[in-house]
């Protein structure tokens, strides 16, 4: 559908390269853990052509409140971490501050149609899962808990559990082969797994922490 | 007989010179059951695709990349079998559950599965893809495959590749025939490697549109048709008018990858000349580069290793063939008498060399062709100024274009913003006495 555009405002012109529309905004905004119904209706209020200027204080707090969301959404779905029981049920540790967990759960459920995802929210202490149906429910028991409780309810598949070494294991054999140290570039992998990200639950003791961990041997 | 482990930790290490991209496909829900129809699916493809680990170089590491065997039966000089005193394989059900295991903790995204040569090419891609058939058919696996052919594969093999795989590439290695015969002897450039290119391109498109005339037949759908215009539809100078074609058999083309500086006199002409020849002729969607970097044990242990800026450079005038459409012709006034590109952006090379016969451009007036070729103006931002200007936004502040994505700091010097051009010092400097003109 072509937009409707007035010749006349520069800005309006102008700020449809870029920021979000007030359908965006109002869809995605509520996952933010400050957004309040009041920030809703002030959204409302204000036209859109003042929402997409990027030098507008209220635009610019918005738009940074968006890109909060979809990048604790984005960093979760690459460093949640999983394991996956007999009975198809797959399981990890997220930490969310926003309400992004269904965006999560529903990236699992893509990858693993038949299994039910189950999610433990660190920061809200809650357990949420995604059956084979796509139907999110949320629980305040432990993860080891839900984990059970579904499991009993499910056939046993045996998945992977005649591989004779550990997941993390495996992963962290593979991931020390592919390092090339002729092209190391801390500055560049810091860019890329920025500090916070190993606050993630994923992230915790991983091989990646490892490795930027020098050993007292290094500087001599 | 070496553990699972051992087989990761040392297959890891010998591809870990080959380079790919984190996962490149388009490929959605219009497509479904292209690999097997059973409802128990296993993984997706995102089309931007996740990283979900970086080594410290860097590099996204988002694929489980190993070789499927080291036993080689060619002795390439630059290569990591060459000195390889640990031999060994794969199963395929190994392989394939090695992968799954990893798939479901989340730490890879796809597989990328390459080999060393094992008896006989067709023998060695015959035991890939049974780890593929395995990983498609066996555990249901939807996800993203990179397949790597080996030299000189059967024509009915790199089919059934095709149909299992999302994308396909063949090593080139080197840029002409005898630049590839002073690193690796033993592989025939014509026959091996580019007769094979050929076919793949041939096989694509045949599978594609039988592919998409049986799903308009089942379906009645409009947009398969315009998909199938788009595989066809090629600009006139051979390059693809689209990045994505929509395909559904093999979404995301065919690669290939060069060792940067191993052989003697390859220069970055004779590179650039071949990912050009790729472009318009086996329908290459892009080329990889890989610095030289010396083996221990190897022929070539003595020669200095490639510079990095180098494979930069290479890059970024690939780059510019591909995405800006710039002509061969353009990047070669720029190289310098040894047919190496110069240091530095080659853009901004191809900028001043430009702008020395012709005006800076005002961007209100400037055709798309025009603002393409300023540095600091990519095809997003050209798009963006192109499609304000039919709103009859005039550009008449610096401001005006930042807001649109130009890199003012680059883009001044080239541009003229409401009547007026960034000026230097050197302007006001005559050049003939060097003294400051009035």
């Amino acid at each position: 559908m072509k937009k409707e555009r007035d010749d006349k405002d520069p800005l309006k012109v102008v700020g449809c390269a870029r920021g979000h529309s007030h359908e965006e905004l109002i869809r995605n905004l509520p996952r933010h853990r400050d957004f309040t119904p009041f920030l809703n209706q002030q959204i409302k209020k204000i036209p859109e052509v003042i929402l997409r200027n990027s030098g507008n204080p209220i635009a610019k707090k918005i738009n940074c409140m968006m890109r909060e969301v979809s990048t604790e959404a984005y960093r979760a779905k690459q460093f949640t971490r999983t394991e996956i029981n007999n009975h198809g049920v797959l399981y990890g540790v997220v930490s969310l501050k926003h309400r992004v967990i269904d965006l999560v759960l529903n990236y699992f459920h893509e990858r693993w149609p038949e299994c039910v995802i189950c999610l433990y929210n660190e920061q809200t202490i809650k357990t949420t899962i995604i059956d084979e149906k796509g139907i999110i429910k949320e629980f305040n028991s432990p993860l080891k808990k839900i984990v059970e409780k579904v499991s009993n309810d499910r056939p046993n598949i045996p998945y992977f559990n005649d591989i004779q070494f550990s997941g993390e294991k495996i992963f962290e054999t593979l991931y020390n082969s592919q390092f090339i140290s002729e092209r190391e570039n801390q500055t560049f992998f810091n860019k890329m797994i920025p500090d916070k990200c190993y606050r993630l639950p994923g992230m915790r003791g991983g091989v990646e922490k490892r490795f930027r961990n020098k050993r007292i041997n290094d500087y001599f | 007989m070496p553990s699972t482990l051992e087989k990761i930790r040392v297959l890891g290490e010998n591809s870990k010179y080959d380079i790919c991209a984190s996962t490149a496909s388009s490929r959605t829900d219009k497509y479904p059951k292209l690999f097997g129809d059973s409802e128990q699916r296993i993984g997706a493809v995102e089309s931007g695709g996740i990283c979900h680990s970086y080594t410290p170089d860097g590099r996204c590491m988002s694929l489980f990349k190993t070789l499927y065997t080291n036993k080689c039966i060619y002795s390439c000089k630059y290569c990591f079998s060459y000195n390889s005193k640990k031999k060994m394989s794969f199963t395929p059900e190994e392989y394939a559950r090695v992968f799954m295991k990893l798939y479901s903790m989340n730490v890879v995204e796809g597989i990328f599965i390459s080999s060393a040569v094992c008896g006989s090419a067709d023998a060695t891609t015959e035991e890939m893809l049974e780890a593929i058939r395995l990983l498609r058919f066996k555990y249901n696996f939807q996800g993203y495959v990179h397949f790597k052919c080996l030299p000189g594969v059967s024509q009915y093999l790199l089919k059934e590749a095709i149909s299992l795989s999302d994308r396909i590439s063949i090593n080139t290695e080197a840029s002409t025939k005898d630049h590839l015969a002073q690193i690796a002897e033993q592989k025939d450039f014509n026959n091996d490697i580019i007769t094979r290119q050929r076919w793949l391109k041939q096989l694509r498109i045949k599978n594609n549109e039988k592919a998409i005339k049986a799903m308009r037949d089942k379906n009645q759908d409009n947009h398969l048709k315009y998909q199938e215009k788009m595989i066809k539809d090629r600009r006139e100078d051979g390059y693809k008018k689209f990045r994505w074609d929509g395909a559904p058999i093999l979404n995301s083309g065919q690669t290939t990858q060069f060792v940067v500086g191993a052989a003697e006199n390859e220069t970055d002409y004779d590179l650039l000349k071949r990912i050009d020849w790729g472009y318009k002729k086996i329908d290459l969607r892009r080329a990889y580069f890989s610095s030289f970097i010396p083996i221990e044990g190897t022929p070539l242990e003595g020669k200095h290793p490639a510079p990095l800026s180098r494979e930069h450079r290479l890059y970024q005038s690939d780059w510019l063939l591909r995405i800006y459409h710039y002509k061969l012709e353009d990047l070669k006034e720029i190289l310098t008498e040894e047919g190496n590109l110069p240091k530095g952006d080659p853009k901004i090379f191809l900028a001043r060399r430009y702008f020395k016969d012709h005006d800076p451009v005002d961007p209100n007036s400037a055709t798309y062709q025009e603002l393409l070729r300023i540095p600091g103006i990519g095809p997003i931002s050209a798009k963006r100024i192109i499609n304000l200007r039919t709103s009859n936004f005039v550009f008449n502040r610096r401001q005006d274009l930042k807001s649109v994505g130009v890199v003012l700091k680059r883009a001044e010097p080239f541009l003229v913003i409401n009547g007026q051009n960034q000026t230097t010092l050197n302007k006001f400097i005559d050049t003939n006495d060097n003294k400051i003109a009035p």
